[in-house]
């Protein structure tokens, strides 16, 4: 009877501290986890993307563009490099790019992500946007540059205009067809590609003391770049 | 009886002891180790680090640059300039309109790109102006590349922030491999662009904005339309190179 009424009387003090215990140890693993999705985000349609997919579709844009599903208003697509003067010693060199548009009427600029596997190690390549893929490249526009690691591998972030960008003299800038936009002015740049930034390093990686230098680098002296790397290789624009 | 009381009791207290015990820990555990401002990573004496030497870079080896333009004082490798931009054609509406354009590298070697800087005062509000580097400061302008945008807030003001190539930035026709122009670096490949201008993005906000509906388009801004940019807002207005 009397350990009855001891259980009886000590019980509630049992159930406050097993309480507290749950409710503090629920409180410390929710600090710590990852916050948890309360709802599905509701699929939006994007317009800016089902744009793009009808250019790739319609051929207005290469068929190795690839348009990511992002909820709108952003643009995201992304298209491979492939190896050119760099073929023969780096057969399996790729190149990967993304480029992000925050919205179409307000970014202030798009944001570009290269990525590389398997080049020259540790090398400085220049990129540029370009009018055409191949040679002889037409008007380009020097946008930045990518080392590459020990590895070959490397990867460069940069903030310009890309899915606008265009090259012209203002004394006579022109027009020409953009792959999304229809006719603009100046020469439209809608293709991406890397050269070597030294001659030298180029003769050195590809063991060809034969190779021109071009003007694929900025500054001082005129044509101390190498030959282009990688192309996205298209003949229709890639952005 | 009484000793039955006070066992109770007794009992009670040390469950609450307990208890506050027991939370003491819990939250003990969930709260971060703090450490000692005085401490190291390594745990060993705090390190007096000297402050690192500034010193004003050699800029421009090549040509002379700007009058306006400032090479600032900073630490070894980066080089920062800054440099005023002026109103051009909102001059007469908007004359307090001010621009400073800053321009960082972070070391000339191994950089992969340059950061640009460009902060506007007093300009037509809720606007958006497209940034050009030029070949030229004033018409005709000369070879351009576009490079960013900047909106404008209510009061005028605004800020925008591009990373790419802007110091040896040039312009280039591939097929004409043999031109060349004077760099702050020397002789270089291509043309190239050294000053920076801001245009209006849209003719009609221009028209509107700057009471003139005569006014026509320029090819400063990318996209559909052509000539649809509206006119210079700001320049930095110098014959010599700014960047």
């Amino acid at each position: 009877m009397q350990s009855v009424r001891r259980f009886l009387l000590s019980s509630p003090l049992l159930l406050l501290l097993l309480l507290l215990g749950a409710s503090i140890q629920s409180t410390a693993l929710a600090a710590t986890a990852p916050p948890s999705i309360a709802k599905k985000s509701i699929i939006q349609v994007n317009p800016e993307a089902n744009r793009l997919r009808q250019a790739v579709r319609s051929g207005k844009l290469a068929p190795t563009v690839r348009v990511l599903d992002s909820l709108p208003p952003t643009t995201i697509i992304q298209f491979p490099l492939v190896p050119s003067g760099i073929k023969n010693a780096f057969p399996q060199a790729t190149g990967l790019v993304t480029m992000i548009r925050g919205d179409r009427n307000n970014a202030i600029a798009d944001t570009i992500i290269v990525d590389v596997q398997h080049m020259p190690p540790n090398i400085t390549f220049t990129i540029f946007f370009i009018e055409l893929a191949n040679k002889p490249f037409g008007n380009v526009e020097y946008v930045a540059d990518l080392t590459t690691r020990n590895d070959g591998s490397g990867e460069t972030i940069f903030q310009a205009i890309a899915f606008v960008a265009f090259a012209m003299d203002a004394r006579h800038p022109g027009t020409s067809q953009d792959g999304q936009e229809g006719t603009t002015s100046g020469t439209n740049l809608e293709h991406l590609g890397m050269w070597f930034s030294s001659l030298k390093d180029a003769q050195a990686a590809l063991q060809d003391n034969t190779l021109k230098g071009t003007i694929f680098d900025g500054g001082n002296p005129p044509l101390h770049a190498g030959p282009q790397a990688m192309t996205d290789g298209q003949i229709a624009p890639v952005f | 009886m009484v000793f039955q009381h006070l066992f109770k009791r007794r009992g009670i207290q040390v469950a609450v002891l307990l208890l506050c015990l027991f939370l003491s820990a819990c939250t003990s555990s969930t709260t971060p180790p703090t450490t000692s401002n005085n401490s190291t990573p390594s745990g060993g004496s705090p390190v007096q680090a000297k402050p690192p030497t500034i010193r004003v870079p050699a800029f421009s080896s090549g040509e002379q640059i700007a009058p306006t333009v400032k090479v600032l004082a900073s630490v070894d490798p980066t080089v920062i300039v800054q440099f005023p931009l002026f109103p051009a054609s909102i001059k007469s509406l908007f004359p307090d309109a001010s621009a400073l354009v800053t321009v960082i590298q972070g070391n000339p070697q191994t950089n992969d790109f340059d950061t640009v800087i460009v902060d506007v005062q007093k300009m037509p509000p809720n606007q958006k102006f497209t940034v050009f580097f030029t070949e030229l400061s004033a018409r005709p302008f000369g070879h351009a590349e576009y490079v960013g945008d900047l909106i404008t807030r209510e009061d005028g003001s605004g800020e925008s922030i591009f990373h790419l190539i802007a110091f040896v930035a040039f312009a280039a026709d591939a097929r004409q491999s043999t031109v060349t122009s004077q760099d702050q670096s020397g002789s270089a490949s291509g043309i190239q662009l050294e000053h920076v201008g801001l245009w209006f993005d849209g003719i009609a906000a221009a028209r509107q904005v700057l009471h003139d509906p005569g006014l026509a388009g320029t090819p400063f801004d990318g996209g559909g339309g052509v000539l649809h940019a509206g006119p210079q807002a700001l320049t930095d207005g110098q014959t010599l190179p700014v960047i």
